[in-house]
C-alpha cells in the first residue's frame, strides 16, 4: 500500500513524514547517512577512493601525466577534474555526451580545489615552461542517490590524499625527460569538506538528500568548508532561505568536518 | 577619505533599456558601468524555466552551464510557473562587457526581462556582488581593478518580500564573520536594485 | 511594500486594499493579482486598478500572447493536415482550425484557404491545458465579417497594450485616421494587425501610426493623425 501511495503522490508520502519529524529512510531531518570509504581502490592509478555516502557511490581515480605548462602561467601544473554521470548510477541519464548536471558538478569541483587552494599547482610544476604535472581527476557516480557534490569532494580529497608522483628529470640540452622509481607524496594544503541541504516546501530543511528528496525538493544549498573557513556557498537558486535557516546550514557543515576528516585519516591509516 | 571610505559601499550606476529586441516577448538592455547584457525571452511548448547564456566571444563552455544553472534556477524559484502549463520560458543571456559583477548583473537583466514579458511572479529578485579585499574590507560591487585586490567574491540574490536568500555564489575563501558582513551590506544594497526596478516600470507605465 | 489603487506595482506587492473588502461582498481579481493565504499579491508588473464595486487588476505590459476564449484573432495559416488548418496566433502553440467552421461549409463544399492566407477568426476553445482552436462562423452559423482577409495588405504584429489601446472606444486614432484615409483593418487581440488602404504610402503611415500609440496619450494620438493626414495630403 505504501509503495502504491509513494507513486501516486510522492510528495504528499514526503510531507506525512516529515510532519512527524522522520524521513522514509529512518533518519531525522537534520541528520547525515553513513559514509563508507576505501582508498587506493584502483592499483593502476595514481589515487583512488571509493566513498559511499549511504546508497551514493563515486569513485575517483587519479592519473598523472607529463605535459608542458600553459604559456601565460609557466609555472603552474593543472588539475582536471571530470564527474561522470553515467546511466548505470540512475535511470535519469542518457548515454551520450556528459549532462548539464555533471558538467555543473565538474565545474563545482573545479571550483573547489582553486577556493580552497587544496593543492598549490606550483608544486605541479617540474620545470618552468618545459614540464609539469597534470592531474587527471576522473570521479565515476556509481549509484546516484543524492548529495552526488558531497561524495565528489570526499572521494575527490581522499583519493588526492594518496597521490604519490615519481621524481622525474628533465635534460635542457637533449630535452628529455626522465621518470625515477622514487615517489614523492603529493602536499594537500587544506581539506574542504562538502555538505549539502534540500529545501522542501520551501521551508523544510532536509541534510543530505536522498535521490528521491533532491527530486521534489525546491532547491539545494551546498557548503563547503575548508580549514574552518568557507570556501564555497553555493545556492543556485530555489526557494528563498532566511537568514538563520542559511547560518544552520553553514553551522552543520562546520561541525561536520571533523568527523568526515577522522574517516578520511582512519582509512588512509588502515591502508598504508 | 571619507569619500574613499563612502565610495566602497555604493553600487555602481545602473542603466536599462527595454524593448532593445523586437521578435521576443520582453527583452531589456542593462548596463551597469561597463558590464552590459541583454535577455530576450520567448515562450515555447513545455513547462520550465531555462536558461542560455551566450559568452561574449566564442562557444558556451562548461562554466557557462553552471552560470545558466543558476540564472534559470534563480528565475523558476519567483515565476508562478503552475499558471503556465505546457509552455517553456527561454531566457537568453548575451554578455555583452563585463566589468566585474557579472553573474549578479545577469540575474537582474533577467529579472528585467520577466518584468517586461509580463510574466506572472511571486516576488522580484536582485543580486548583489560584493569582494573582500586582502586587508579584510567588504568592498561593494567591485570593478574589474578593484576584484584585483579582493582575494573573495560573493554573489547574493534577495527576494523582494522578506529580503530572504534566493542564490549565493561564491568565490575564495573566506570566514564567517567576513560572510555574514558581506551579507549584511548586500542585502542593504539590494533595496537599491528593488527602487531601480520600480522606477523602471514607472518610467514604462505610463504607454499602459 | 503596501499598495493603493493607481499606484505603480511589481510582483510581490501587497494590495491592502483588497484585504479589507468585507468578506460577503463579491470581489473580483482581475489579471495580475493572486491570492496568498490572507493577503492578495500582485504578481505582474505596470499599474493597479480598480473598478467599482470591487474589481481589481493590473495593467501590464505584454507582448505574449495567451489565449482567452470568445476573443478575436489574426493569425497565418501555416500548416494544413486532413481536415484541421493549423494557424499561428502568436501564442505558444498552433490554434487549430476546422474546414467545416467556415460559413456554408460542408463536407464537399470546402472553404478556399490556402498556406499563408491571413485568417480573421475566432476562439472557440482556449484552455491552459489545451490547444486552442478558432472558428470562422458565429453562433447563427453567419460570416460575420471572419474568414480569409484579402491577399494583399499589410500584417504586422504590435504589443498587446497597443490593441487594447487602439480598440478602446476613447482612443481617437482609427476614428480620426479613417474619415481622411480610407482602409480596411482587421485588430487581432493576439497584437496582430492586418491593414489595407489605398496606397502603400498610406498603409505604412497607419502602420507606423498604430505603433507609435504605444507611448503617446489621446491627445498626442489626435495631433499625430492630423501631422500624418497634413503629411499624405502634402505627398499627393
Amino acid at each position: 500500500m505504501a509503495l502504491q501511495y509513494k507513486t501516486i503522490h510522492p510528495v504528499k508520502y514526503l510531507r506525512d513524514f516529515l510532519a512527524h519529524n522522520v524521513r522514509p529512510d529512518g533518519r531525522g531531518l537534520l541528520k547525515f547517512r553513513p559514509m563508507a570509504l576505501n582508498v587506493r581502490s584502483i592499483s593502476s592509478a595514481d589515487g583512488s577512493a571509493l566513498v559511499k555516502i549511504g546508497n551514493t557511490s563515486v569513485i575517483c581515480g587519479i592519473k598523472a601525466e607529463l605535459a608542458t605548462p600553459k604559456a601565460e602561467e609557466p609555472d603552474r601544473g593543472f588539475i582536471v577534474p571530470n564527474v561522470e554521470l553515467s546511466p548505470l548510477s540512475s535511470s535519469k541519464f542518457r548515454p551520450g555526451p556528459p549532462s548539464e548536471e555533471a558538467q555543473v558538478a565538474s565545474q563545482f569541483v573545479f571550483d573547489v580545489i582553486l577556493n580552497s587552494g587544496c593543492i598549490d599547482t606550483k608544486c605541479l610544476c617540474i620545470v618552468p615552461d618545459k614540464l609539469a604535472w597534470v592531474l587527471y581527476c576522473d570521479l565515476v557516480c556509481l549509484n546516484y542517490d543524492g548529495s552526488v557534490l558531497d561524495a565528489c569532494i570526499l572521494a575527490l580529497m581522499a583519493a588526492l590524499n594518496t597521490v604519490s608522483l615519481p621524481e622525474v628529470e628533465y635534460d635542457h640540452e637533449k630535452s628529455t625527460t626522465t621518470v625515477k622509481t622514487e615517489r614523492v607524496p603529493l602536499k594537500i594544503l587544506s581539506m574542504p569538506v562538502s555538505t549539502t541541504h534540500a529545501i522542501f516546501d520551501d521551508e523544510v530543511l532536509l541534510a543530505d538528500p536522498t535521490c528521491e528528496e533532491e527530486d521534489l525538493a525546491s532547491g539545494t544549498i551546498t557548503v563547503v568548508v575548508s580549514e574552518g573557513k568557507l570556501c564555497s556557498v553555493w545556492k543556485p537558486g530555489g526557494s528563498p532561505l532566511t537568514e538563520s535557516q542559511m547560518d544552520g546550514c553553514v553551522d552543520r557543515a562546520k561541525n561536520r568536518v571533523s568527523s568526515v576528516l577522522d574517516l578520511i585519516n582512519t582509512a588512509l591509516k588502515s591502508s598504508s | 577619505m571619507a569619500a574613499m571610505a563612502e565610495d566602497q559601499h555604493v553600487l555602481r550606476k545602473m542603466f536599462c533599456e527595454f524593448d532593445v529586441l523586437s521578435c521576443p516577448d520582453g527583452s531589456a538592455m542593462k548596463y551597469r558601468n561597463r558590464s552590459c547584457l541583454r535577455p530576450n525571452k520567448l515562450i515555447i511548448d513545455k513547462a520550465c524555466v531555462e536558461a542560455v547564456y551566450r559568452p561574449k566571444v566564442g562557444q558556451p563552455r562548461v562554466a557557462d552551464k553552471t552560470k545558466e544553472k543558476m540564472i534559470g534556477n534563480t528565475c523558476s524559484s519567483a515565476i508562478l510557473s503552475t499558471l503556465y502549463p505546457r509552455t517553456s520560458v527561454s531566457i537568453i543571456l548575451q554578455e555583452m562587457q563585463n566589468s566585474g559583477g557579472l553573474m549578479a548583473c545577469a540575474i537582474n537583466a533577467a529579472y528585467l526581462a520577466l518584468i517586461r514579458s509580463g510574466i506572472a511572479m511571486k516576488f522580484l529578485v536582485a543580486a548583489v556582488t560584493c569582494g573582500i579585499t586582502k586587508d579584510d574590507k567588504v568592498i561593494l560591487d567591485p570593478d574589474l581593478n578593484k576584484v584585483k585586490d579582493c582575494h573573495t567574491e560573493l554573489m547574493f540574490a534577495f527576494d523582494s518580500i522578506d529580503f530572504n536568500i534566493v542564490a549565493v555564489d561564491s568565490s575564495g575563501q573566506y570566514t564567517e564573520e567576513q560572510y555574514q558582513k558581506a551579507l549584511s551590506l548586500c542585502k542593504e544594497a539590494s533595496n537599491e536594485i528593488f527602487d531601480f526596478y520600480r522606477n523602471l516600470v514607472k518610467k514604462y507605465a505610463c504607454c499602459i | 511594500m503596501k499598495v493603493k489603487v493607481g499606484d505603480v506595482v511589481v510582483p510581490g506587492d501587497i494590495a491592502e486594499e483588497i484585504s479589507r473588502v468585507k468578506s460577503e461582498t463579491k470581489c473580483v481579481l482581475g489579471p495580475g493579482l493572486r491570492r496568498f493565504s490572507e493577503n492578495v499579491i500582485v504578481c505582474k508588473s505596470g499599474i493597479f486598478r480598480k473598478k467599482n464595486p470591487n474589481t481589481y487588476w493590473v495593467d501590464s505590459h505584454q507582448r505574449k500572447y495567451i489565449p482567452v476564449r470568445g476573443e478575436s484573432v489574426v493569425g497565418v495559416v501555416v500548416n494544413k493536415s486532413g481536415d484541421i488548418f493549423k494557424v499561428d496566433i502568436g501564442a505558444s502553440e498552433l490554434a487549430s482550425l476546422a474546414y467545416t467552421s467556415f460559413e456554408g461549409a460542408t463536407k464537399k463544399n470546402r472553404p478556399d484557404v490556402k498556406l499563408g492566407d491571413v485568417l480573421y477568426a475566432k476562439l472557440k476553445i482556449a484552455s491552459l491545458d489545451m490547444e486552442p482552436e478558432l472558428e470562422c462562423v458565429d453562433s447563427k452559423g453567419k460570416q460575420s465579417g471572419m474568414g480569409v482577409v484579402a491577399d494583399d495588405g499589410f500584417l504586422f504584429t504590435c504589443s498587446i497594450n497597443v490593441v487594447r489601446k487602439i480598440l478602446s472606444p476613447k482612443c481617437p486614432l482609427l476614428k480620426t485616421l479613417g474619415k481622411e484615409i480610407p482602409h480596411e483593418i482587421a485588430v487581432g487581440m493576439n497584437g496582430k494587425v492586418w491593414l489595407k488602404a489605398r496606397s502603400i504610402k498610406e498603409t505604412i503611415a497607419l502602420a507606423n501610426a498604430i505603433l507609435a500609440t504605444e507611448y503617446i496619450t489621446n491627445e498626442e494620438t489626435n495631433a499625430m493623425c492630423c501631422r500624418i493626414i497634413e503629411a499624405l495630403q502634402e505627398v499627393n
